[in-house]
């Protein structure tokens, strides 16, 4: 079981490397330019045929090229927002798995309440608060997602506090910030890393869902939430302008969903 | 008992606390409800005497005491929008959520449950790892995504259901799958995973050695070890379903509170933002509360922290 | 003892999702019954409708906008009404007579004319429902279109316990005075806020009264069950015999364009527009899926430039994005379901003029102002505009366009409680997305309203400032129609569309779609809707029609 694990670990990595060379280098491998109605026909979207490989949409532009420059951005907004929720969710979850007492009860409570929070509806609100912009979706994502990284870290962060080089080191007079930071932290990063890939694949399938609502980075910016957005009134009569935008997604998700699952120690069940 | 008038306390202390994040936020906000209310072509007079009517020109702890007051009495205000009771509005389309929700949460068991125990005595050979893959795969795909696809192919193409909107069973099927596939997926590989260790513990391994038949075995001996876990995980669930209900809720054209809420917030209804809001936080903080009920009775051994 | 919880669990919960589906299935709606039709005769029968959500309310009063309207048009009547040409003609009023300084006006009722419960409609009730509409606490948005009257002031700040400018000399003599001459006080009287409702049942019922509605108008409310169906049948005591034709109207809530569109094509209902998808397709051959019906808007769509905010206070540069965007590549985009815009007057308004000539597409043109302009370089700027699909559209479009000629321009979504309130302060938004569609037939309605520099805190996003212009259109306010005014509002249009304090885009044509056996259904530039001149094929020898 662990080569299967190994292999689908490798499989997923090897996904996610393509991602990021998709990123890196799309924009620059695409066709045409991803704002300019370059279709002939400018209010049918057309089928995937020459010179428009994946078709063109509703604004005659090329849905190749708005894929490839869609990677850079939704991989970026993926990773950018998990780097919130992971900032936010450890420091809480440590700092309530360490302190104990009445801090972890308060930050506990805290996120309980933030739990019983509609997610999508404070995202929803949030945006509407703050500017809507690409800055804006990375805060909004992540004050939306840490409750789970803060449960996880803090279950872990409880019973490493007991384990015995933690407890040498507090009898040795160590203060708590280095404590957590030379013993706690890398004792919890395994976790971390496998965290860390699954909420990159929550912030992903998060960011399309607020660009499918209508709410996520604003245009002409092609991300694949967008696209499936705009495509969504002509699933009739052109289903092939939704098919791509939305396998792109599946398969930036699955990339990190395989890289988790391949990390997983087994027993400790999935975290 | 004393258990549960804490739990039940501190249930009422969330729902305040999520009323009072939502009316901080709701009044952060840089739009004007009197403007909304009084419309696109009012000159200054008009918004101001809106402004007044309505009591927005009070202090904000004023209005959120106001609020509190008319709560405590059932009373949730009317829609700027169309002036209907928000209560009226809600309680006509908490059915269709709660219709949609408690289907996918059906079928996410269902799934959960057949494909975990399928899936179990072929553990290791390629028959698993593609289910493993394709569960993973259909997990890493949109929802709202996966229901057009759905929309399009069974709705549209071979029109075995109804192209959107409620009313029959019919019209369930389909969100009701779309919304718990991905959940259900994610239980079977739960349950595989556990029934693996339940697997080679050694009362199971004295049940083979008794006779006893590979179906019962899973089923009766191994699952409810293995299928406790799986109760506080559909309880944690719970609200990502919610959260998978606003996306569903627009892709079908369902008419339930999710897409309402929705709504209401792009068009600064603050009642009924309140409104949905207070119900969501409500029907997750009872859930878990059940969830947590349900455990403790399952299994007093365990004491829940 | 474990396994039977965990069954009891799965059982419960079946249990739970059958009466769900129980539940999702007894959602369905009753049927209704109506009376048989006559073999033969253009009487009878029910138009079928269907709508995304709820009509939000019966109230006159209470709604600004064509959805509230199109059902408020049939269960209420207003004095005055409009003619298929947007001329003022008799509705409830039979005549009336107006003092040649504007400001007297003098309405005689139809007598022996009874509401829906049997009781007469009076001039009483006439005079109340305006007062009704002034009336600060009913929170209408109509107020302002009869503040001019006489006493409405010291009524709506509580001073006089009524509007003194409003009276009923008796049953059916209403005369109503104004403080300032107003050549559109007709017009007003033809809005739907100006209803004749029972005034004294109205004011019993205050907010409910939108679920009990009594009128005078052709049909009844029968039935609201809200978030499915609406249903309107036949005003048996309706004053005149040879109308309506359709013994009801069913309108379908939650049900999106999309939906509707299938609902149509499958002969669920009678009448639908034609979605963006599918319109290409249908405009090639529309006599295979129904008949077309076609009718022009007083509606036109811009984007407002706010002249305050540099560079945008240069009138050169806003020539220049008047020049760079490609006004028929729109059209196109629009699939032709608009015309072009020269200026801001729609060109189905009386008053309108030709001789405007607007501005190509031309980006070199356009170049070439903003180098005179000394934004050679090209400028930043933000088009405010709401989510929906269309502006998104378009915003991106016209992105591309000002791009073309160095103009960065960056698309900012928001609400529209939040969009209203920007575009209201003086330096927030440069450029908005807006349109405006005519209350009443009169270019007033688009230039002193839009644009007259007064109007700062109502409607004059632009924050346009002209005094010649200015000029122009106040003479125009107090004179009654003639050659003389229109003309005064053609000099002003010219004096706009130089000016360009908007980007003019387009005036959209409606398209609507019906069943074949749908007659007498015509689209009206400021009416909504009208059903009462609508009839059905008739059946050939049949029974009871089905109405559900």
């Amino acid at each position: 079981m662990t080569a299967r694990r190994r292999g689908l670990l490798r499989f997923g990595l090897a996904m996610g490397a393509g991602l990021v060379l998709l990123a890196v280098v799309g924009p620059a491998l695409a066709p045409f330019d991803p704002t300019a109605p370059v279709a002939p026909q400018l209010a049918e979207p057309s089928p995937p045929g020459a010179p428009f490989w994946l078709g063109t949409d509703d604004l005659g532009r090329d849905v190749l090229s708005r894929l490839l420059h869609g990677a850079r951005i939704s991989l970026m907004v993926g990773l950018v927002a998990m780097l919130v929720t992971m900032v936010i969710g450890t420091a809480l979850g440590l700092a309530a798995g360490y302190f104990g007492g009445v801090v972890d009860v308060i930050l506990m409570r805290f996120t309980d309440v933030m739990l019983a929070f509609p997610g999508l509806l404070l995202a929803v609100a949030l945006v509407a608060v703050l500017r809507p912009s690409v800055w804006t979706i990375f805060v909004v994502i992540g004050l939306v997602s840490w409750t789970g990284v803060a449960r996880v870290v803090r279950g872990e962060t409880l019973s490493l506090r007991e384990r015995d080089f933690v407890l040498a080191a507090r009898a040795m007079g160590a203060g708590h910030g280095r404590i957590l930071l030379r013993h706690v932290l890398p004792n919890v990063a395994p976790t971390l890393v496998v965290i860390a890939a699954l909420s990159t694949s929550g912030t992903i399938l998060l960011d399309a869902g607020l660009s499918f609502l209508g709410i996520g980075v604003p245009p002409p910016t092609p991300t694949w939430g967008r696209m499936i957005q705009e495509a969504s009134t002509y699933y009739r009569v052109a289903p092939w302008l939704m098919a791509f935008p939305g396998l792109a997604v599946l398969y930036a998700v699955l990339a990190f969903n395989l890289i988790a699952y391949g990390l997983t120690d087994e027993a400790k069940g999935t975290p | 008992m004393r258990y549960l008038a804490g739990r039940l306390a501190w249930a009422l202390v969330i729902l305040l606390g999520t009323t009072f994040i939502t009316f901080a936020i709701v009044f952060v906000v840089p739009g004007d409800p009197a403007r909304v209310v009084a419309g696109p072509r009012a000159d200054a007079a008009t918004i101001a005497s809106v402004r007044h009517e309505l009591g927005l020109d009070r202090s904000l702890p004023a209005q959120y005491g106001r609020y509190l007051w008319r709560l405590a009495h059932g009373d949730l205000g009317r829609s700027y929008a169309n002036r209907q009771p928000v209560a009226t509005t809600l309680a006509r389309r908490l059915p269709a959520t709660a219709t949609l929700a408690v289907a996918g949460l059906a079928v996410a068991i269902v799934i959960g449950l057949v494909v975990g125990i399928l899936s179990a005595p072929v553990a290791g050979t390629w028959v698993d790892r593609t289910v493993l893959v394709g569960s993973l795969a259909v997990l890493s795909a949109p929802v709202f995504w996966l229901g057009m696809l759905a929309l399009y192919w069974i709705g549209f193409r071979w029109r075995l259901v109804p192209l959107g909107g409620a009313g029959t069973f019919r019209h369930l099927i389909l969100p009701a799958l779309v919304l718990g596939i991905g959940s259900g997926l994610y239980y079977a590989r739960l349950l595989h995973t556990n029934l693996q260790g339940v697997l080679r513990l050694d009362y199971i391994r004295a049940a083979r050695a008794r006779g006893v038949g590979p179906f019962r075995l899973y089923t009766v001996h191994a699952l409810r070890n293995a299928a406790l876990p799986l109760l506080t995980v559909i309880g944690l669930d719970f609200a990502a379903l919610m959260n998978g209900v606003v996306l569903t809720e627009t892709v079908f054209h369902w008419p339930g509170i999710g897409r309402l809420a929705f709504d209401a917030v792009l068009a600064l209804d603050v009642p009924v933002i309140m409104g949905t809001v207070l119900l969501s936080a409500g029907l997750v903080v009872t859930t878990n509360l059940a969830v947590d009920l349900l455990y403790r009775l399952v299994d007093p051994r365990i004491t829940l922290r | 003892m474990t396994v039977r919880k965990d069954r009891a669990v799965t059982a419960r919960v079946a249990a739970l999702v059958l009466l769900g589906a129980l539940a999702a299935g007894c959602m369905r709606d009753a049927p209704l019954d109506w009376p048989a039709r006559d073999p033969g005769s253009q009487r009878g029968g029910v138009l079928r409708l269907a709508a995304p959500d709820d009509v939000p309310t019966l109230d006159p009063a209470l709604s600004y906008d064509s959805r509230s309207w199109t059902y408020q048009l049939h269960l209420f009547e207003t004095l005055v009404t409009y003619d298929d040409a947007s001329r003022i003609v008799p509705l409830l009023a039979e005549r009336w007579t107006v003092s040649d300084d504007l400001r007297h006006y003098r309405f005689e009722l139809q007598p022996g004319v009874v509401f829906s419960d049997g009781s007469p409609v009076t001039a009483a009730d006439a005079a109340g429902s305006i007062e009704r509409v002034i009336d600060p606490k009913t929170r209408s948005q109509g107020a302002e279109y009869y503040r001019g009257i006489r006493g409405a002031a010291a009524y709506a700040d509580g001073s006089a316990p009524h509007v003194a400018g409003l009276q009923a000399l008796d049953a059916t003599t209403l005369v109503i005075e104004l403080d300032e001459p107003d050549p559109l006080f007709l017009d007003k009287m033809a809005l739907l806020f100006a209803s004749v409702l029972p005034i004294e049942y109205a004011r019993r019922l205050g907010d409910d009264f939108t679920d009990q509605p009594i009128g005078s108008g052709p049909f009844v409310l029968r039935e609201w069950r809200r978030g499915e169906r609406l249903v309107l049948a036949r005003n048996p005591r309706y004053r005149r015999t040879d109308r309506p034709f359709l013994d009801g109207i069913v309108e379908y809530a939650g049900v999106n364009s999309e939906l509707a569109w299938l609902k149509f094509l499958s002969d669920e209902i009678d009448l639908s527009g034609i979605p963006t998808a599918d319109f290409p397709s249908v405009i090639r051959n529309p006599d295979a899926t129904g008949t077309l019906v076609r009718g022009p808007t007083l509606v036109t769509n811009y984007i407002g430039l706010n002249c305050q905010m540099p560079p945008l206070d240069d009138r050169r540069v806003r020539q220049a994005l008047n020049y760079a965007v490609d006004k028929d590549d729109i059209v196109e985009l629009l699939n032709h379901r608009a015309v072009p815009a020269k200026g801001i007057v729609p060109p189905d308004m009386p008053g309108y003029t030709a001789e405007v000539a607007g501005y190509p597409h031309d980006p070199a043109k356009a170049r070439a102002l903003l180098q005179e302009a000394g934004q050679g370089a090209g400028f930043t700027t933000e088009l405010w505009t709401q989510s929906s699909d269309l502006d998104l559209k378009l915003g991106q479009k016209i992105q591309h366009d000002l791009a073309d000629v160095g103009v960065t321009m960056a698309i900012k979504q928001v609400a529209w409680s939040v969009f209203l309130e920007a575009i209201r302060q003086p330096k927030t938004t440069p450029l908005f997305d807006l349109a405006w569609s005519a209350d009443f037939a009169d270019p007033s309605n688009f230039l002193d309203v839009l644009l007259h520099s007064s109007r700062f805190d109502a409607n004059n996003h632009s924050f346009y400032a002209n005094p010649r212009f200015d000029g122009l259109v106040e003479r125009a306010r107090t004179m009654r129609a003639s050659a003389e005014r229109t003309r005064l509002f053609v000099d002003a249009e010219r004096i706009v569309v130089d000016d360009a304090p908007m980007l003019f885009l387009y005036h959209p044509i409606s398209y609507v779609m019906t069943q074949k056996r749908v007659h007498g259904y015509a689209i009206h530039p400021l009416l909504p809707s009208r059903y009462m001149d609508v009839w059905l094929d008739p059946e050939p020898g049949q029974g009871a029609s089905a109405g559900s």
